[in-house]
């Protein structure tokens, strides 16, 4: 088969366009140029939120290469554990560097996540028939936070120990098969070696994985229905069509790679001056230190159990709250089913005030467990 | 508009300054990266010499596995004439460990089947150099044979 017209350079063609030119006619270049130019970005008074999407993505990205570096030196063993981590911070060049922008970077992408999860909400972008979406985004979330709990434990510290054995201990108020959950989840009745060899196959080899899968399956729905405009927009301008865009590339792109660049500037300045602190080696056979708390996107939940009376309605509180927990994440997940006339712009005065109560609640509890000494 | 021939209008300058900060912006990035992936300097002894682990009739009796000098494997044989000697154990031709052939007498290397003699001389297959030797001293009490203790050391 001849190339097309447009892949044989011209006799006068400038170095790159012959570069262009090449690859091209290869690797079959202009049907991703054809999708990218197709990418619109509706825009309204709420496109800010769409950068959150993208901003998750390049924390990923992040989260991908320092962790990678970090698995370099890393060695999973209640033995060397500790030390290697340390050993990172103090011997390798730039590992206080790396280390510091993994630890940040997690918590910031789940902030992001969050954030993300909830402008979503506002603009009600789960209505049909981008259900799957939402669905997709939120399971991404959890496997987020199973990434930020599993990797808690890998510096084995005293902090880490101890909020492992809270976190997994909790599994084990879930009714019926609480037992059994904890045992697979420590890999034993206690948080051993075995405990951390478990989390360290986790959240190296599993979760990336399922991110990988989630996120490919995610993005690919996010591409199909294009960005969704919310109905407000769209009514103040009389339809969808009349709601002005811009191409994603080179327009919308270029507006991501500057927000790219201000997280990278705050993500190394946190790192310079509040490095990831490593604290004690853990000692499996030690009292708790005080203080222990969990990740502060854990804490409104782990606040909630600290308060729950020992029993309600004659249950255990620790169960109750565990369904609580659960109810709730089930309910977010299936919002799209829930709010299911969204399309035909029914209002939704009972969820909006469930899901303020929720971000009210989820501030104060998280606040309160920061503030309590 | 990339179509068109090269023009040194304001939007081209502003873009080739966009490209060379991102250029920069990785470079920044990958400065601290490669500095990561050197290996970090490796705790070493830099021990000049080491006792073995083991006695004169020790070795006599049986050959001995090769033992931890200064990071490296040390591989001390007895001669039928009863002269010790000592070797860096790392074979000349592709780093692996080489061994002491009781059967053959020699000192084999299992990975490519080189072969040296009790001298540490590179006799047959691909080793390219002799094993170098380190030096031996006896240390011991005159009344008791056999119960001298082996000191390793570097020739230099």
């Amino acid at each position: 088969m001849s190339p097309a017209p447009h892949d044989v350079p011209p006799a006068n063609a400038t170095f790159r366009q012959r570069v262009r030119c090449f690859f091209g006619e290869r690797l079959g270049l202009e049907s991703l140029t054809a999708l990218a130019a197709k990418k619109h970005v509706p825009i309204h008074r709420a496109t800010v939120f769409y950068f959150l999407g993208g901003m998750a993505l390049f924390l990923f990205g992040i989260q991908v290469i320092t962790g990678i570096l970090l698995a370099l030196y890393y060695k999973p063993s209640p033995d060397q554990a500790f030390e290697s981590v340390r050993a990172i911070m103090t011997e390798v060049d730039y590992g206080w560097l790396i280390r510091s922008i993994h630890s940040w970077s997690a918590n910031l992408l789940i902030g992001v996540l969050l954030l993300h999860l909830l402008t979503t909400y506002i603009m009600r972008a789960y209505r049909r028939p981008r259900e799957f979406t939402w669905i997709t985004g939120v399971f991404l979330l959890g496997l987020f936070m199973a990434f930020g709990f599993s990797g808690y434990l890998l510096p084995w510290n005293q902090l880490a120990f101890f909020a492992t054995r809270v976190g997994t201990g909790i599994m084990g108020a879930v009714p019926f098969v609480g037992h059994e959950l904890l045992l697979f989840a420590r890999g034993g009745e206690n948080v051993t070696g075995d405990t951390l060899a478990r989390f360290y196959a986790v959240h190296v080899v599993i979760l990336p994985l399922a991110v990988f899968a989630l996120l490919g399956l995610h993005l690919y729905l996010v591409q199909k229905h294009g960005m969704s405009i919310p109905p407000w927009a769209a009514a103040k301008v009389g339809g969808e069509r009349n709601v002005p865009s811009m191409p994603f590339v080179p327009h919308f792109l270029l507006r991501d790679m500057v927000g790219w660049y201000i997280a990278l500037g705050i993500l190394a300045a946190l790192a310079a001056l509040f490095p990831w602190e490593l604290g004690h080696k853990a000692d499996p056979f030690g009292s708790a230190p005080q203080g222990i708390k969990p990740e502060w996107y854990f804490l409104a939940m782990f606040q909630t159990l600290k308060h729950l009376p020992q029993h309600v309605l004659g249950i255990e509180g620790e169960t109750v709250g565990v369904l609580f927990f659960n109810f709730c994440g089930l309910v977010v997940l299936l919002i799209p089913f829930v709010d299911y006339r969204a399309a035909q712009g029914r209002p939704r005065h009972l969820l909006n005030l469930l899901a303020t109560l929720v971000v009210v609640g989820f501030i104060v509890m998280t606040a309160w467990g920061l503030l309590e000494k | 508009m990339a179509e068109l021939p090269e023009s040194h209008s304001r939007r081209d300058w502003l873009l080739r300054g966009l490209e060379v900060i991102v250029a920069a912006t990785v470079a920044v990035l990958l400065y601290p990266v490669a500095r990561f992936l050197r290996p970090r300097k490796q705790m070493q002894s830099g021990a000049l010499e080491v006792v073995a682990p083991f006695r004169l009739n020790q070795l006599k009796l049986q050959a001995q596995p090769p033992f931890d000098f200064d990071g490296k494997p040390c591989l001390v044989v007895c001669t039928p004439e009863g002269e010790v000697r000592a070797f860096n154990a790392v074979c000349t031709h592709l780093d692996c460990t080489v061994g002491f052939r009781a059967d053959h007498g020699d000192i084999f290397c299992q990975c490519h089947l080189g072969v040296y003699d009790l001298h540490g001389r590179n006799v047959s297959g691909p080793p390219p150099r002799s094993l170098e030797a380190y030096k031996v001293t006896l240390r011991g009490d005159k009344d008791k044979p056999g119960q001298e203790e082996i000191i390793v050391s570097r020739t230099t």
